[in-house]
């Protein structure tokens, strides 16, 4: 049995700084590499690696230490297959109801606008336009991946449970790259809990708990994790008295 | 209202005009580009097309996100992010700034 150590070893200070200068911590090259994968390879991913990743979720900060997550580990390509048709079809149904840029579809646009107003997180134009293209089977949910952890929330949890789920998700994905994995984020699993009953019966899943996301954890195909570019955001900066706004 | 006008507030931007609402922008570097199609493979959002070379669909097809799934997944970096996605109205992107790769402060 390897010894695994309790505590991180003791470093000087100064020694750290001039380090963290030269490069980037390995945790931080595994955050800043971290890209959803949406491409894998058929093997299944080994049990333990995935006992290991759930234990880094296990581990996850959550508010007044309420731990309030359910995860549900699908491994069988049957039962991923089946709710992914399911929310294929949905999709489809969904397409009919809001692509009003289909041609003929026009006399939809103000009703669909305003239910975007109302649904203003599930109609963003980039669900919106993943919708026909999951329909249409060009966009995949779990992208063929073999091993799916889908993540519930208990809705008693303290503050925002949503939140500490999210943390422990994270804890995950970033378990799973740190292990060469791949792994990406799927929300839009929820409409085969929302409109369906069959998915929430099979998996015995009632009040209190929620479905809030899934993540695809599998061997990537090719070697899709690297530093892209990306958008820098206002950050206001007080200090001294003084506010200062950085990028 | 904030950061929003009223106009703004309850406007949701047509998702099938240009100027309302434009996918993201990314170019491919002919020099460095080996023409291996992993970029075209791995879009998200169909949004490059393969043809000999990687080239970038047209308005309604492309769905571009921005995400750079295909800049990290190029083995020669030969994908140049340029633009992310920007809708108008309700959905505006707030208090962005420049297009950058992750830095590493020293001082």
């Amino acid at each position: 049995m390897p010894t695994i150590e309790r505590k991180a070893k003791k470093v000087n200070r100064e020694d750290l700084v001039e380090r963290l200068k030269q490069d980037f911590t390995e945790t931080e090259k595994v955050i800043l590499r971290r890209r959803s994968v949406r491409l894998y390879k058929h093997d299944q991913v080994p049990e333990f690696m995935v006992k290991r990743i759930l234990e880094a979720g296990r581990f996850a900060p959550s508010a007044g230490n309420c731990q309030p997550w359910k995860f549900i580990v699908l491994r069988d390509p049957s039962l991923i297959n089946a709710i992914t048709d399911d929310v294929v079809n949905i999709c489809d149904l969904l397409r009919n109801m809001v692509d009003y840029r289909k041609p003929g579809a026009s006399w939809m646009r103000p009703m669909v606008k305003f239910n975007t107003r109302i649904r203003k997180n599930d109609l963003h134009p980039v669900p919106f336009g993943a919708i026909p293209m999951i329909a249409d089977r060009k966009l995949g949910l779990w992208h063929g991946a073999p091993t799916v952890i889908l993540i519930f929330g208990d809705k008693r949890g303290v503050s925002c449970p949503e939140l500490d789920c999210g943390i422990a998700g994270q804890n995950m994905v970033l378990a799973a790259h740190s292990m060469g994995l791949g792994s990406c984020w799927v929300g839009f699993v929820r409409p085969a809990f929302d409109y369906m009953l069959k998915w929430k019966k099979y998996f015995g899943i009632g009040y209190p708990f929620k479905f809030l996301s899934s993540i695809a954890i599998g061997w990537p195909m090719g070697d899709p994790d690297g530093m892209v570019a990306r958008q820098t955001h206002a950050v206001d900066w007080y200090e001294s008295g003084i506010k200062h706004v950085i990028y | 209202m904030g950061n929003f006008s009223l106009r703004e507030f309850f406007k949701i931007p047509d998702y099938d005009n240009p100027n309302e609402l434009s996918f993201g922008e990314i170019a491919f570097d002919e020099t460095k580009c080996i023409k291996c199609g992993m970029c075209a493979k791995i879009c998200p959002g169909a949004a490059i097309a393969f043809d000999i070379r990687p080239f970038m669909k047209p308005f309604p097809e492309n769905q571009c996100m921005f995400c750079g799934c295909c800049s990290a997944i190029c083995p020669k970096d030969a994908v140049i992010m340029k633009k992310p996605l920007i809708a108008k109205y309700f959905y505006k992107p707030i208090e962005h700034g420049d297009i950058k790769t992750p830095r590493l402060f020293t001082d």
